[in-house]
């Protein structure tokens, strides 16, 4: 036996694992891995080089006339009421929400222990709008000599409707996510109505009668302030502030423009 | 070409034999022929010279003198077979662990297969189940086949080529096995492998085995063609030509013999000769139908109420 | 002669074999390892997964362990559970002295009793054997003498002697009676120490308990006990085997984690810091526990619902089944829910909590409902309403037969009897005949009924499309062809799918139904004021099943037409009569006769032309007639100025003069007519729509019960086949190229999945490429479907399969689940979804509206049915599904809820369909049926009055908000009128109900807290009237009492108690934008 027939031998093993290759399985197909979050480590703000934002929010065109509310329903509803849905004292808007919208990176903020008040007094709510951080308690009171209930309707956060009776004992709520402008209303009292503003900083203020607001200690940095209204919406500006600086800021509502409910 | 096509037959388990048989057949050929071509030159050479013949003890090449005359089977033989032995066993070995069976689904009797194909050494079978009647081709051919093996000894008168390669003495034989083996068997098989694809169609290497393809093409018999539609008509006009191609070719056969071999027609007596002119015919009967079939689509030419050929 | 010696230059002798032997063997013994290796682990590639899943799930296991101890010091640090540990230690230190006492009793009495026993049982043992010996004993004087020796033996003194030395003497009796007296003793003093222990055993649990309760994750002795587990672990094939089922599956052999207690994700299961790899997302636990449990995989398996092959085990692919000839594989990720299909395939509703589970298969099932694929291809157990009416059929015709067959019997019987041999057997024969002319009374009692349900049924039946009969009174003629052409054009939310006419087909099939549709004319109708159209049909419930405005602009429900363009398309006398009442049909039609029946039949038989439930039954053959329109549109009880203003407001909707349309004149071509007819017939338009001379027209589609296991090779790709083998995409327009839930294709779809995906992306794309007649194209229109929906379709063909389970398997319950499948079939026909929500967080339409976003309308969104069973008596629910205005008179309002601008319709339910709805409210809330309604006790005059102060009291919000019947409160009531509490709560709901309506029916306007727990007992929060001094009963039990028992003059007289203002002074605009007068 000589040396070519070993070669042929071989090559015909050989062939035979070609013709195997062919039949070989594939190696089971890589599912795509999904990234794992990273939490980034929380700053905290240095004090002294805090700065400041504040302004006044202005409503330009002809305000309408605040309507009487009619709360002979209810005899234990005393005093005069009027519609708070716009409140305009020579051009400055009343009851607009403002808040950091957005800009504070991965700050951490702790939640004040001291709750905030809503009381209700003469069947409405005061106030009218109301800011509060997410988790902080909102602490309801009846003043009134009737039974109210109060009924959030939010849309990211539990909703929940509960009776107070006449001058009854603190409701402590809370709300743990953040929803600008969350709608309170009293079933009994149709006409009750009031805003929470639930944010997670706690950046944020209500403009008075002169439709002043202020937002105090932000660390430097650019920001997007929002200033939302019940009725006209929201409007945001971006804002740079270097260290201790105050920096003013004003928001301008129109007449008509587009509220909630498309009405 | 649509060499994916390709690959896909060629790598299929099930093909893995007859892939391997085409280098196979050819190494051992010309390892034959080689040896074969070797043999002739020594017979002729001691055919020239009768003294060398005579005192020359071996007929297979290579030959110098002061080598042994004979030699024993043990150890000479047997190690070289034990030694395939184990080569063949290590082949095996390989073969088994690297291929799988082919298993398929539990089988759905509303759903065959397309391609349906028999086992590679059937392919040749089932490939002559295109050009004849299952009857014939099923039955009466593997009859044929065997039968004409066995009674290749009795026909074959020739005393020469015995233990050693030669073609230049067993002309008839060699060309009859070419023939028969290799023409009619492996090629038949191979056909079966690589050309036959969906719905038996012939698909040239390289052609796309597409299961939706159509072909046009009308075989018809050959009566029809000389317009005789009685089925006694048929009948004789049938017997008649097939009696005529065994007739001519027994004629035909018998001459060439008397012509080229002489010595081998003068050697068998006429039941051997006509025995082996039958089967003969009939072999060569076999590629010509099918070239009636392919090149001229000739369906059957005989056709009887009983078997069509 | 001499033996020639070998010369050494013979190649045959003298060559050497050693090189050849030493490479054969060297490669004969490396296979023979490689043959070795082969079997122990390349056949067996899951021994590697287990080792992998070792070492991780260890690892995993171990800091889980350190976490859970971290817990549980915490949990150990709090008060609570210092205060349990206390309480235990301290009972224990309180027990320890007595026990000692006791214990040392208990010591020396043992003790004592050990001395005594050691004498006592020798000594009984003795005396034992005597009395056998004398009880066996045959001969007197032995019994004798031996009962002297008895006695002698037990007069004898024994000496006992004390742990504590001192000697006793006792006779036998004296013996026994001692030793029982110390076993008494003995047990006395265990009870007393078992007393003793209670206590503090009592406090160990609590103390453990507490701690198991509060660790969130698993103790660290029960991870010990997994992390053992894990380490012993010895590679194994891990085998689920039920041979009732034939179910092998192996999955676990490599899937170890899916169900360890513990949640494993890829992210968990990696090596620290890597990605996920193949091993990790093979770890992982099941996603879904919930299932599991109700699924036990070992009753199961896994291949039941994942397929793929759950035996082999040599390689991943083989395993899920991903290989040619493996008929069953792996079900891909987003089509899981396929699966279900295996024993749910009858189900519309798989989950009663929430939506989550199986929402993919179900939508894919509601969708090929709601586009009427099985207009075309039938579905077992979709076509519900007409295979139930064939089966009633066929049974009424097997009882009729039985009939006929008892009356020959039984004349037979009585000729038999007339003339047989004696009194006895006539008699017999005459008792056999009677029982089979009773049995035939028995039976027309049967017919009857089936006959009524019959009639049900036929009023069941609905068509997904609009009466083509009426297209000449309702359409406008010119409209028809372009809206034909590509209704998507028209209306691209439309459910009329894309048929791909050509211009010829379209004008055929046009004036065909123009021909063919009926020719009566409509009275006019009035006209009305389009703005108050407006503000009526975006309130009064039309957005609820129908949608208006397109893209963004588009508000309201999906279930019904976009009415954006209506405007262009109907006529106006057509629209009015629709809105008063979608239901009335130009002419009623007798499935007997085959034909509509018109005024003229009626006038031949001097009927008045009069059809509706009550006139059902044709004039000329009395069979029942099809009164209705078959759609689902309910009647909304409208006043006919209500109507006219939404009709006119409608007619506005139009982006183009309906005049504008080019004339359609071939539509009046009569010899268009019979090519038409052919159109509509290879295009199987009866299928969805009513067409006059295909009323009972077959489908044209194949069948899909099963279409999920047929063989690929039956699936014809047709010339794709290639392209899907080789991964390559056949659809080249981007927009349709969107629809493919996986885009275009990326891998071999030569599958069921990527046949079914692009055959629904393009139906016609089979036909790419070839050419053919158009009779011959493939015929499925396009459903213009997106990608979503494909895939949730898709997962509903590829779960529809042959399944090999037993029939044990199938999910086919007969209790109150039964209830809520059939009465789910019937919510989704309906879209009761649209207005009411059934399960929490269910989307309704009216949540997309505009105006409804404001949260003053929160009051006006219908209500929630999330607990309707448990709420309402089902008799009440009865009557009022038939008519929700509660009145015959006064229908054009809201029987519940008057103040709703939403009305509830009239939906002319069957009594079958009424039946099944109050079941499956009943069994949605797992409420027991039959209900029996509670008896409340009478009040007693002094509980009246206290009831009446608390009511009227202002503490009591209740009449502020709840209806009175005074038309001036009322206009401000957001809540339904208390005397109907009687007929229609049930006492103990509301009892839940006004204690905490908010876990009822979350945001609802009722307010909860209006009563605090006072001990056992429930009390008013507010300032209770005076009346209620020294009651101690729960007044909330008082106050349904109360309401229950209401009567319409103590309501009255309550009211104006309570202080209500005259109407006069109201400043309220109830019709106003906003209801409640709040702007």
């Amino acid at each position: 036996m000589n040396k070519k027939t070993y070669v042929a031998l071989l090559l015909v093993v050989g062939l035979m694992f070609v013709a195997g290759c062919g039949k070989k399985e594939a190696p089971p197909e890589q599912a795509t891995a999904k990234p794992e979050a990273a939490a980034a480590p929380a700053a905290k703000i240095d004090p002294a080089t805090v700065a400041t934002v504040s302004g006044v929010a202005k409503f330009d065109g002809a305000a309408p006339k605040a309507q009487k509310i009619d709360m002979s329903q209810d005899p234990a509803c005393k005093g005069t009421n009027e519609t708070e849905t716009v409140v305009v004292d020579n051009g400055n808007l009343e009851n607009v929400f403002i808040y950091v919208k957005d800009g504070l990176g991965n700050y951490s903020f702790d939640v004040p222990k001291t709750p905030v008040k809503l009381d209700q007094q003469g069947c409405r709510y005061h106030p009218h709008v109301l800011g509060v951080m997410a988790g902080q308690t909102v602490q309801i009171l009846n003043s009134d000599n009737t039974t109210h209930n109060i009924h959030p309707s939010p849309k990211d956060n539990r909703e929940w409707n509960e009776s107070q009776p006449p001058k009854g004992a603190a409701l402590n709520k809370d709300f743990a996510r953040q929803e600008v402008l969350i709608p309170v209303k009293c079933n009994q009292h149709p006409w009750m109505k009031m805003y929470i503003g639930v944010v997670k900083n706690p950046f944020f203020a209500v403009t008075g009668k002169d439709g002043k607001y202020e937002l105090k200690g932000l660390p430097p940095g650019t920001y997007t302030i929002a200033a939302v209204h019940e009725k006209f919406g929201e409007q945001t500006q971006t804002v740079t502030v270097a260290a201790k600086d105050s920096k003013s800021q004003n928001f301008t509502f129109k007449a008509g423009a587009g509220g909630a409910g498309g009405q | 070409m649509d060499w994916h096509q390709l690959w896909e037959i060629v790598s299929t388990p099930d093909n893995v034999p007859i892939v391997a048989l085409i280098p196979l057949l050819a190494f051992y050929i010309y390892l034959g022929v080689k040896q074969a071509r070797a043999n002739d030159q020594l017979i002729e050479q001691l055919e020239a010279d009768p003294a060398l013949a005579r005192t020359h003890h071996r007929k297979t090449w290579p030959f110098r003198p002061g080598w042994q005359k004979e030699i024993h089977v043990w150890p000479f033989l047997l190690r070289v077979e034990f030694l395939a032995a184990i080569i063949v066993t290590i082949v095996l070995m390989v073969w088994s662990i690297t291929l799988n069976a082919p298993l398929e689904e539990p089988s759905n009797p509303n759903v065959t297969m397309n391609p349906a194909k028999a086992p590679w050494y059937f392919l040749g079978l089932q490939e002559m189940l295109v050009y004849f009647d299952p009857w014939i081709a099923g039955v009466v051919m593997p009859t044929l086949i065997i039968v004409g093996l066995i009674i290749i000894p009795y026909i074959d008168t020739n005393p020469l080529g015995a233990g050693y390669y030669t073609i230049k003495q067993r002309k008839f034989a060699l060309a009859t096995f070419g023939f028969g083996f290799l023409l009619l068997w492996v090629a038949m098989i191979i056909i079966g492998t690589f050309i036959r694809g969906p719905g038996w169609q012939w698909f040239w290497p390289g052609q796309t085995w597409d299961h939706s393809r159509l072909i046009y093409e009308v075989n018809r018999d050959l009566p029809d063609i000389f317009g005789i539609t009685s089925n006694w008509g048929k009948g004789i006009f049938g017997a008649i030509v097939v009696g005529g191609y065994f007739a001519a070719g027994g004629l035909a056969l018998t001459l060439l013999f008397r012509r080229f071999m002489a010595k081998d027609f003068r050697r068998m007596s006429i039941l051997q000769y006509s025995m082996m002119a039958a089967f003969m015919l009939m072999m060569i009967a076999l590629p010509l139908k099918m070239l009636l079939r392919l090149l001229f689509h000739i369906k059957y030419v005989w056709i009887t109420p009983y078997f069509n050929i | 002669m001499a033996e020639q010696l070998t010369p050494d230059h013979d190649p045959i002798v003298t060559r050497s074999y050693a090189l050849y032997y030493l490479v054969a063997i060297l490669l004969l013994v490396v296979s023979l390892f490689w043959a070795l290796w082969d079997e122990a682990y390349g056949q067996r590639p899951w021994k590697k997964y287990q080792s992998v899943f070792q070492e991780r799930y260890g690892a995993f296991l171990k800091s889980a362990r350190s976490q859970s101890a971290q817990a549980e010091k915490e949990i150990q640090g709090d008060s609570e559970y210092r205060k349990l540990a206390d309480a235990a230690d301290a009972a224990e230190k309180q027990a320890a002295p007595a026990m000692k006492k006791i214990n040392e009793q208990l010591k020396e009495v043992s003790a004592r009793l050990l001395a005594v026993q050691n004498v006592f049982t020798d000594k009984r043992a003795w005396v034992n054997a005597k009395v056998y010996e004398i009880e066996t004993d045959d001969s007197e004087s032995g019994k004798k003498s031996k009962q002297r020796d008895l006695d002698k033996y037990k007069a004898q003194q024994f000496t006992v002697e004390f742990p504590d030395g001192s000697r006793k003497q006792f006779n036998f009796e004296q013996l026994e009676e001692e030793y029982t007296a110390l076993r008494e003793e003995k047990a006395r003093l265990n009870a007393d120490l078992g007393d003793l222990l209670k206590p503090v055993n009592e406090a160990k649990t609590k103390r453990d308990d507490y701690l198991k309760e509060h660790l969130v994750s698993l103790t660290p002795e029960q991870i010990a006990g997994l992390q053992k587990k894990t380490a012993d672990w010895d590679n194994k094939i891990v085998q689920i085997n039920v041979a009732s089922a034939n179910i092998v599956d192996r999955c676990e052999s490599c899937h170890m984690g899916i169900r360890e207690p513990v949640k494993l994700t890829p992210a968990s299961m990696a090596v620290k810091g890597a990605k996920p790899d193949e091993y990790a997302h093979a770890f992982v636990s099941h996603p879904d526990e919930e299932i599991l449990k109700i699924h036990d995989p070992d009753k199961f398996g896994c291949s039941p619902c994942h397929q793929g092959n759950g035996r082999a085990t040599t390689s991943v692919t083989k395993g899920h089944g991903d290989y040619e000839h493996w008929l069953w594989p792996l079900f891909a990720r987003q089509n899981t829910e396929s699966g279900c299909q295996t024993c749910h395939a009858a189900d519309m509703k798989l989950s009663l909590t929430t939506g989550n589970v199986g929402q993919v298969i179900s939508e894919g099932k509601f969708l090929f409902r709601q586009r009427g694929c099985n207009g075309c291809h039938r579905y077992e157990g979709y076509d519900r309403e007409p295979e139930d009416l064939l089966n009633v059929q066929q049974q009424i015709k097997q009882k009729e037969e039985e009939q006929q067959g008892n009356l020959r019997q039984a004349a037979m019987l009585t000729r038999q009897a007339d003339n047989a041999p004696d009194n006895a057997t006539a008699n017999r024969l005459y008792a056999e005949a009677e029982a089979l002319k009773v049995a035939n009374s028995r039976i027309a009692g049967q017919i009857e009924q089936l006959d009524f349900h019959s009639r049900d049924l036929l009023r069941d039946l609905k068509k997904i499309g609009p009466d083509l009969k009426e297209a000449r009174t309702k359409l406008n003629k010119n409209w028809i062809p372009v809206w034909l052409h590509k209704p998507t054009d028209f209306r691209p939310t439309t459910k009329m799918p894309n048929f791909r006419l050509n211009d010829e087909q379209i004008k055929a099939i046009s004036a065909y139904l123009w021909q063919m549709a009926l020719t009566d004319k409509l009275p006019a109708a009035p006209k009305g004021d389009t703005t108050r159209g407006k503000e009526l049909f975006e309130t009064r419930g039309c957005l609820g099943c129908h949608s208006i405005g397109e893209g963004s602009e588009m508000q309201g429900g999906d279930f019904a037409a976009n009415l954006t363009r209506v405007g262009e398309k109907v006529n106006y006398d057509y629209l009015f009569r629709w809105i008063k009442n979608p239901r009335v049909r130009t002419r009623p039609y007798c499935p007997y006769e085959k034909k509509d029946i018109g005024p003229e039949d009626y006038a031949k038989h001097n009927l008045p032309y009069q059809i509706d439930f009550e006139h059902s039954t044709c004039p000329n053959d009395g069979h029942e007639l099809q009164v209705e329109q078959m759609t689902v549109m309910p009647n909304l009880r409208l006043a006919d100025d209500e109507v006219a203003d939404i009709a006119t407001y409608l007619m506005t909707q139009r982006q183009k003069d309906p005049a504008s349309y080019p004339e359609a004149p071939f539509m009046d071509d009569p010899k268009l007519k019979a090519e038409g007819q052919k159109w509509v017939r290879h295009f199987g338009c009866a299928g969805c729509h009513e067409i006059a001379g295909f009323e009972d027209e077959g489908r044209i589609g194949t069948e899909l019960t099963v279409e999920g296991s047929k063989p690929l090779e039956r699936l014809d790709f047709a010339l794709q086949t290639k392209k899907a083998e080789e991964g390559k995409e056949v659809i080249t327009d981007k927009a349709i190229q969107a629809r493919l839930p996986e885009g275009p294709a990326k891998a071999d779809w030569y599958n069921h999945k990527g046949f079914f995906e692009h055959k629904l992306a393009m139906p016609n794309i089979y036909d790419q490429g070839m050419m053919k007649p158009e009779t011959e194209k493939l015929r499925m229109p396009d459903p213009h479907l997106n990608k979503d929906q494909i895939q949730e379709l898709v997962t509903f063909l590829l779960g529809s399969q042959e399944t090999s389970l037993p029939a044990s398997y199938q999910y086919k319950p007969e209790d109150w689940r039964r209830d809520v499948q059939e009465g789910w079939w019937i919510v989704r026909k309906y879209n009761c979804v649209g207005c009411h929500q059934f399960t929490p967080g269910q989307q309704t339409s009216w949540q997309n509206v505009r105006r409804f976003q404001d949260p003053d309308w929160k009051e006006q969104f219908p209500p929630k049915l999330l607990t309707e069973g448990a709420r309402v008596d089902p008799e009440w629910l009865m009557r009022f599904l038939a008519n929700p205005a509660l009145s015959q008179a006064d229908t054009h309002r809201n029987g519940v809820r008057p103040y709703l601008k939403i009305r509830m319709p009239t939906f002319f339910f069957s009594d079958t369909e009424r039946r099944k709805l109050v079941r499956f409210f009943q069994a949605l809330s797992q409420q027991p049926m039959p209900y029996t309604p509670e008896r409340l006790p009478v009040l007693t005059a002094k509980e009246t009055d206290m009831a009446r102060s608390l009511f009227t009291s202002t503490a009591a919000p209740c009449l502020k908000c709840h209806a009175t019947g005074d038309a001036a409160h009322d206009k401000i009531a957001t809540a339904p009128n208390f005397l109907m509490a009687k007929d229609r709560l049930k006492p103990g709901w509301t009892e839940r109900w006004i204690t905490d309506p908010q876990s009822i029916s979350p945001g609802t306007s009722m307010p909860s807290g209006l009563f605090r727990k006072d001990g056992d007992h429930y009390v008013f929060a507010g300032p209770t009237p005076s009346s209620f001094e020294g009651y101690d009963k729960d007044h909330r039990q008082l106050l349904v009492r109360y309401i229950f028992q209401l009567t319409p003059e103590e309501q009255r007289r309550v009211s104006s108690q309570a202080g209500r203002a005259p109407a006069g002074k109201k400043a309220r605009n109830p019709a106003g934008s906003t209801p409640a007068g709040v702007q």
